[in-house]
């Protein structure tokens, strides 16, 4: 924990460093929303969650702040998941540019699941991928996403418990030590 | 007070290393217990799926640090991967006081009497080094019948005929079944079984000053809020320590063992703020795991010793075991759980031996309940994996999927092992664990066996979809790993004598995992826990003047 304590603070200090010094370096007047990722990054993010757990008669992975848990896995915990993310995004964009002649978090819903189907089972065009695999990274963000969606929610997802919820798992899961959950 | 000039070192504060700090202390032995983790404490074991010892996505609450102890899996084709805590194949065991026995899900199995002459009773297995055991069943028995009493045990045997123990109580009453344990139980018996409920290292009772189990579902995996659990960290552990005579070093990595040829002389350790010191003592005991337990000794390489500690002929590391886990699920039209925690409370030992071409198999539990993560994990196959059908058969199963799933007994082969590293160390410098080596062929069959049983008595049950799951094949050892300092009687095929005692020195013993020289069908805590009885009550007959 104590190095992510100080990759924390680290991180901290860059972003003050930014703000303090070199104001006039900071990109537009968009708010900072992440730490991990762009705001367009983001929301690509944000629509393949949604699209691995969709919203029905329970919310899904965007009400449940999926994006958070992954935003705070990569600066906190697994930085070294940074890069998979980049490239593999860049791939979902430009394959999603090249075949539907927009970005993926504008396609309808089922072109998205086309094309999440068709990652999974690694068919979409290679060259999209040339640093990772579509594979790779479809299969490390479904597992980040159930992992925002169904762990605790003080790591960032499953906000207010929705997941508990719909599976009829009533709360303090473990009678006597509750004290982190409310 | 007699022995009060002896003094011992014991490497390591699980279960095999309390019981010896126990014994050893109580009869006036002045011990030092090493545990490279610290105290568990409730601050750091939250309920938190992530970071349990049964899923460890985010980390493990019971240790050990995943950025400072690497080790290196080595493939079959010769190539190297550094991999973590969290790793598959890093055979993770808890590094804090207690170790494994805070979080484990205390099931308390006696191995049965087949369990200790396995080529006695099977015969020779081409490939394997499947051998008997120095001791018998009823060398072992009263150590496990302390064991029992001293940890504490909650069970009835009497329903069960393959239990060894049938005609003999424990200190606690059985628990009573949850909504599955009770229905699975019923269609076992219509099935001509023998279920019976699953002896468990939990208070059924207020017992030893602590409370009886609340029946929490987060049990398995996670340290009890209300101490209801036994291990050595609430046990022998703390009556060691008030006896006056030990002392407990937490957060001391012990890395070397000196030796002057005939006998173990010291030990250096590394304290919390990776300063070496170097402790002398005239008894030496490990019990690090049988991973770690291999890696010391391999480790304490000497002119006396060129191969490392007691490996004269190269079986320090060897014959690594595990447990294949295998079953079987099923889904039901209706609500099969209660979650009445742990969640695994019945089961059978029907396919323990004496079954037709099967050598050794296993006992068939319900399981333990798993969380909602977990479960997303666990699906029939080509189920899909995301999206709308994904979250519903989240919610519309979570309650009606019935489990039973047991260890295989693993054929021991020579070529799955431990070595140390020659390239990689860890945060202190000392070489690291290298896993190698596959399990036996024969296992995949054996757990064809145990799953296809599995998902008979859950299409008996009514399951309207079954599947099978687990299976023989990879890399072995896990939270059960065994075997890598294997006790006998000839030290041309073992490492120690059958008191645990390593052959080549007069006071240098093992007490873990590593000594069993084959891994049974079963939880094997409660045989580590009774063989530190066996070995504790030797040394201080041994050395007592």
């Amino acid at each position: 924990m104590k190095s992510n304590r100080r990759q924390f603070i680290k991180q901290c200090m860059l972003l003050y460093g930014s703000v303090l010094f070199l104001p006039s370096c900071r990109p537009s007047a968009a708010p900072v929303w992440y730490s991990g990722f762009t705001a367009q990054e983001a929301s690509a993010i944000d629509a393949i969650c949604e699209q691995l757990i969709p919203a029905d008669d329970y919310p899904g992975a965007r009400e449940a702040g999926v994006i958070h848990y992954i935003d705070k896995l990569l600066y906190q915990r697994f930085p070294q998941h940074k890069q998979t993310y980049r490239q593999g995004l860049a791939g979902v964009e430009a394959c999603s540019q090249a075949l539907y002649g927009n970005s993926f978090a504008e396609l309808t819903g089922a072109q998205q699941i086309a094309m999440l189907e068709l990652m999974e089972r690694g068919e979409l065009p290679a060259r999209y991928w040339p640093q990772t695999t579509q594979k790779a990274f479809f299969e490390l963000i479904l597992a980040h996403t159930m992992q925002g969606f169904y762990g605790s929610p003080r790591h960032g997802g499953n906000k207010d418990y929705v997941s508990y919820r719909m599976m009829k798992l009533d709360y303090p899961l473990l009678i006597g030590q509750n004290r982190y959950e409310k | 007070m007699k022995n009060k000039q002896l003094s011992a070192i014991v490497v390591g504060a699980g279960a095999g290393g309390g019981v010896m700090a126990k014994e050893l202390a109580q009869s006036g032995i002045r011990v030092t217990l090493f545990e490279r983790g610290d105290w568990p404490s409730y601050d750091k074991h939250i309920n938190d799926e992530l970071i349990s010892q049964r899923v460890q996505e985010l980390g493990s609450a019971f240790g050990p640090d995943w950025e400072k102890n690497p080790r290196v899996v080595r493939h079959d084709d010769g190539s190297e991967q550094l991999v973590t805590a969290q790793s598959y194949a890093y055979n993770h065991v808890a590094a804090c006081v207690g170790s494994g026995t805070v979080s484990y899900g205390a099931m308390a199995w006696r191995f049965m009497p087949e369990d200790f002459k396995m080529k006695s009773v099977y015969g020779a297995v081409p490939g394997s080094t499947l051998a008997d055991w120095p001791i018998s069943y009823e060398d072992l028995a009263p150590y496990y019948d302390k064991a029992e009493q001293e940890i504490g045990v909650s069970g009835d045997m009497s329903q069960n005929p393959f239990a060894p123990n049938q005609h003999q109580s424990y200190p606690m009453p059985a628990f009573e079944y949850n909504r599955d344990g009770a229905f699975l139980d019923g269609v076992c018996r219509e099935m001509g079984l023998h279920p019976f409920s699953i002896p468990m290292l939990r208070n059924s009772v207020p017992y030893n000053g602590r409370a009886g189990c609340i029946r929490n579902r987060t049990c398995c995996g996670f340290a009890c809020p209300i101490d209801a659990k036994n291990g050595t960290h609430n046990t022998v552990i703390p009556t060691a320590l008030a006896t006056g005579n030990c002392e407990l070093k937490t957060n001391s990595f012990v890395y070397h063992i000196e030796t002057d040829g005939r006998r173990a002389t010291a030990v250096s350790y590394f304290d919390a703020d990776k300063k070496s010191h170097r402790l002398e003592a005239d008894i030496i005991v490990v019990s690090a795991s049988a991973s770690e337990t291999a890696r010391l000794l391999l480790n304490s390489a000497s002119s006396h010793f060129p191969k490392g500690i007691g490996n004269r002929n190269d079986w320090v590391g060897r014959n690594l075991q595990g447990h294949a886990y295998t079953g079987a699920s099923g889904l039901f039209d209706f609500d099969l759980l209660d979650l009445s925690g742990p969640g695994a409370c019945v089961a059978i030992m029907d396919y323990n031996h004496h079954n037709e071409g099967i050598i050794g198999g296993g006992v068939l539990c319900n399981e333990f309940y798993q969380l909602p993560y977990a479960f997303s994990q666990h699906r029939p196959p080509g189920a899909p994996r995301w999206g709308k059908a994904h979250k519903q058969y989240q919610r519309e199963n979570y309650h009606r999927l019935g489990r039973m799933i047991g260890p295989i007994q693993e054929i021991p082969n020579f070529d799955s092992r431990v070595m140390v590293s020659d390239r990689v160390r860890d945060y202190w410098g000392v070489p690291v664990v290298v896993n190698t080596g596959s399990r036996h062929p024969i296992d995949e069959k054996h757990c064809n066996f145990l799953a296809s049983k599995a998902e008979a008595i859950l299409k008996k049950a009514g399951a309207y979809q079954t599947w099978q799951h687990g299976g023989g094949g990879g890399m072995t050892g896990g939270q059960h790993q065994a075997g890598t300092c294997r006790m006998g009687d000839d030290p041309a095929t073992s490492v120690t004598d059958r008191f645990g005692r390593v052959h080549d020195l007069d006071n240098l013993y093992i007490a873990d995992g590593s000594l069993m020289v084959t891994n049974g069908g079963f939880n094997p805590v409660l045989t580590i826990l009774a063989l530190a009885y066996r070995t504790g009550e030797h040394i201080v007959n041994q050395w007592s003047v």
